[in-house]
């Protein structure tokens, strides 16, 4: 698959060579780094994305993937490549909000990249297991007041979407020191953090719908909390606002595709284009909503405020519980 | 709904030529993107992922099975012929099948490997067919606890992997510990050996070290003195797998199906670990000891049958609870999901005709295995027959493009060189590399969870005695160091005796 991409990128820059010279972007094929491994969540999403998208491209679009640190790895070699264009990211809220907002070592920052739109919204949803005798977010709070130390909640890593949901929203409920208080217990990816609440090892989770519709589907576990502002289909929970906490709906995941600082605006308005026609393409959006996805496109001046928007509630919320991580 | 209703639904889906091309083709790609170095199993699956969105559900799935059993297969085919396993999975497959290609006897290593991989495989189905909901229950009980005790056990393998000197495999794990270190602390996120390099902020690609360690000493000696009868004609040679040799090795490829099954089952452990432990059980138990790493037809037979019997009880997890027990199944629960199926306990009622679609589409699998397998056996022969001085290079260009394709990084391939002339280093010095790889891979497990464990006890190392499966694994980790410490006096009192005489 990969080689035969690779021939015609070959061939492509063959005809390149002999035609006359385009002027036109993209002149050669697009490279898309997936920061995560395959078969995660953003590697689902980019590669749906990338087979409409491929068709509206006039050239190839490579998709690779390049993991390792939570998403750093990837997204730090698009960073460091030339804005032209060629090597764009499949961002991630872990990769550029999260992480951003924890880890001061990371070696990039917010301003080393352009976004030319979110196009995926991910829900977040907190739930138990369905044997914990936890009914509601009031029981879960008041059980965390009652004993610091007896309720604890699982992530997919330090500095993870998870690991800081978990800390908001105890906090956004009253709880006034959620790391002290509650024990974070970090685990190697989400499948096992959904795990561990099944098996007990954590109180409760919070994290992307998607990865526990099939548990809450199976009465393994109970949710207790939705973020989004409407009721989540197949989620028997109240939303954040109708309990009184509406700064919890900027706790959502996303996915978004960005380039490196200083991409040229004709680039930009080319693939606010493509994404604009691939996010509206039937199969896509189908594909997505299965797994649990809201899909709506953000312009790249909404993307940047979304994003910037919801970096300095996170960056906030870290220097309030002391959460960041130095050296 | 009877048994029998359920069945004859299964059958309905399954015996069509539809279903059964999805399933053929699946392990054909499968075995074929098993045996390229560096691309493993996960990934083949990966990529046949995107096409399995069109077909119906239970072909969609079907396929993609198919590629997981027989990537798992393929990979033993390199790490016969040349010393390069093509997934983690099967680096425990080299320590004897290597040496047995050495000898001019590819074809009874790659045999058995066959013959091992389909019985493990047909063990792991029916024990995923007739105790899913058993072994699922047994699965959760498995927390980081639990976990801890098991990998403890685990790490005595090092000791049956160490060849002639224990405190030389010693060393060598202690290697594979320290560079299983770098990257971020998993609890409070900080760097440890990160230099700020950006690259090593993940930790050293697995598949690159991997790669390294075995296939590059073999060609950087090759390479050091091209002349040291390095050049003899390695056929396959009219060596068979015997029915004598299997069933001789029938007791340890049953041994290390149930390893794997058990394994398997518990999310999160995978099939390299399992392979390893059933190769060092199958040396304990075994007559011909000393024979193992010099080329025991036992010892492919048990690795095989540890890591094929993983495969089908990852599935217990998955069907039974919904969760994925490793990345390969990980990646499957995507295909479900994107047909509108929940895996877990309601699937058993909602869709019940796909689940015993699935279990009889499973037990095909394993006769197909066994027929792709031996063509592809036959078409793979040839390498063995082709001269060094032609075939390392193309191994050398073939590990490069493999440790390059896992992750796209000039950074791994760099890896990849500097592993190999430790590799180099350890092979002239006879420091074994498989203890070097056990550590890599269970040092940050139990390094893990044993910190997970004392995060959720507040630091109380009562929680590590907790229940009774820690408390097994404390005994038999214990039972199997004392069963050590007598061997190595023996035989070191059997020594002095001959030294005296």
């Amino acid at each position: 698959m990969k080689a035969w991409k690779r021939l015609l990128a070959l061939g492509a820059l063959g005809a390149l060579l002999t035609g006359p010279a385009l002027a036109q972007y993209p002149e050669r094929p697009v490279t898309l780094v997936i920061p995560y491994g395959a078969g995660g969540a953003t590697d689902i999403s980019a590669r749906a994305l990338a087979g409409p998208l491929g068709k509206l491209m006039p050239k190839p679009l490579l998709t690779v993937n390049r993991t390792g640190a939570g998403g750093a790895t990837g997204s730090v070699s698009v960073a460091n490549a030339d804005p032209d264009g060629y090597t764009m990211l499949a961002a991630r809220v872990g990769s550029h909000t999260v992480n951003p907002a924890m880890k001061a070592t990371l070696p990039y920052t917010l301003d080393d990249f352009v976004f030319v739109g979110v196009y995926e919204i991910n829900p977040v949803v907190c739930a138990v297991a369905e044997s914990s005798d936890i009914q509601s977010m009031d029981d879960l709070i008041a059980k965390a007041k009652a004993e610091p130390g007896s309720v604890s909640f699982s992530s997919s890593g330090v500095g993870s979407l998870l690991h800081l949901a978990g800390a908001m929203v105890l906090n956004s409920f009253g709880v006034e020191n959620p790391l002290e208080t509650a024990t974070h217990i970090p685990l190697k990816g989400g499948g096992e953090a959904a795990t561990a609440v099944l098996a007990g090892t954590a109180t409760f989770i919070c994290t992307n719908s998607s990865a526990l519709a099939s548990f809450v589907a199976n009465e393994q576990l109970r949710p207790l909390l939705v973020t989004t502002p409407e009721p989540l289909e197949g989620f028997d929970a109240p939303t954040a606002s109708s309990l009184g906490h509406e700064e919890l709906e900027q706790l959502v995941g996303w996915t978004g595709i960005a380039g490196p600082k200083g991409l040229p605006d004709e680039v930009s308005a080319t693939w606010r284009d493509w994404l604009s026609e691939a996010t509206a393409d039937e199969t896509f959006v189908d594909q997505m909503t299965k797994r649990g996805s809201v899909i709506r496109l953000m312009d790249p001046q909404e993307s940047q405020d979304f994003i910037n928007g919801q970096y300095e509630t996170f960056r906030k919320l870290v220097d309030d519980l002391d959460m960041r991580i130095e050296g | 709904m009877s048994l029998m209703d359920s069945l004859a639904l299964g059958f309905q889906l399954v015996f069509h030529w539809q279903s059964l091309a999805a399933l053929f083709g699946g392990i054909v790609v499968g075995v074929f993107a098993g045996a390229i170095p560096g691309v493993s199993a996960t990934m083949a699956v990966a990529l046949t992922l995107p096409f399995t969105f069109s077909l119906q559900p239970i072909y969609g799935i079907l396929l993609l099975l198919g590629v997981y059993k027989g990537g798992i297969f393929g990979g033993s085919i390199p790490a016969i012929l040349i010393k390069t396993p093509g997934t983690p999975a099967s680096s425990a497959t080299v320590l004897d099948g290597y040496p047995l290609a050495e000898q001019g006897k590819a074809g009874k290593a790659l045999g058995m490997a066959l013959y091992a991989s389909c019985t493990a495989d047909l063990i792991s189905n029916l024990a995923l067919i007739l105790f899913a909901g058993w072994l699922a229950s047994f699965a959760l009980s498995f927390g980081p606890p639990e976990f801890f005790t098991l990998i403890l056990f685990s790490l005595t393998i090092i000791a049956g992997v160490s060849g002639a000197s224990l405190l030389k495999g010693l060393i060598s794990a202690c290697l594979g510990l320290l560079l299983a270190t770098i990257g971020l602390d998993l609890v409070y996120g900080t760097e440890r050996f990160v230099f700020g390099e950006p690259d090593l902020m993940g930790g050293l690609n697995f598949i690159a070290v991997l790669i390294g360690l075995f296939a590059l000493p073999e060609i950087i000696s090759f390479v050091w003195n091209p002349s040291d009868g390095h050049d003899k004609v390695r056929s396959l040679g009219q060596h068979h797998a015997t029915f004598e040799e299997y069933k001789r090795s029938f007791k340890s490829i049953v041994r290390g199906s149930l390893i794997g099954v058990f394994l398997g089952s518990i999310p999160g452990i995978g099939a390299a670990p399992s392979a390893f432990l059933s190769y060092s059980e199958a040396r304990r138990n075994s007559p011909r000891k000393d024979n193992f790493g010099k080329g025991e037809i036992e010892g492919v037979a048990a690795s095989e049958a540890g890591n094929n019997g993983v495969a089908g009880a990852t599935l217990i997890p998955l069907l039974a609870l919904g969760v994925p027990g490793d990345v390969i199944t990980a990646i499957i629960i995507g295909a479900f999901m994107i047909h509108g199926l929940q895996p877990g306990p309601m699937m058993f009622i909602a869709n019940v005709d796909i689940i015993y679609a699935l279990f009889l589409g499973l037990l095909v699998s394993s006769v197909l295995l066994f027929f792709v397998g031996s063509v592809a056996i036959r078409l793979f022969r040839f390498i063995a027959d082709i001269p060094r001085s032609v075939l390392f290079p193309g191994v050398l260009v073939l590990c490069v493009f493999g440790v390059y394709a896992v992750n796209n990084s000039i950074f791994d391939i760099v890896v990849m060189f500097v592993m190999g002339w430790l590799g180099y280093f350890m092979l002239r010095v006879r420091m074994p590399a498989a203890p070097f790889l056990i550590a890599f891979i269970l040092g940050p497990l139990l390094e893990d969870n044993f910190r997970q464990a004392m995060l959720m006890s507040g630091g109380s190392f009562d929680i590590l005695f907790r229940g009774p499966i820690t408390w097994f694994f404390w005994s038999v980790s214990v039972l199997s160091l004392v069963a050590l410490v007598r061997n190595e006096m023996r035989e070191r009192r059997s020594r002095l005796a001959q030294e005296a005489a």
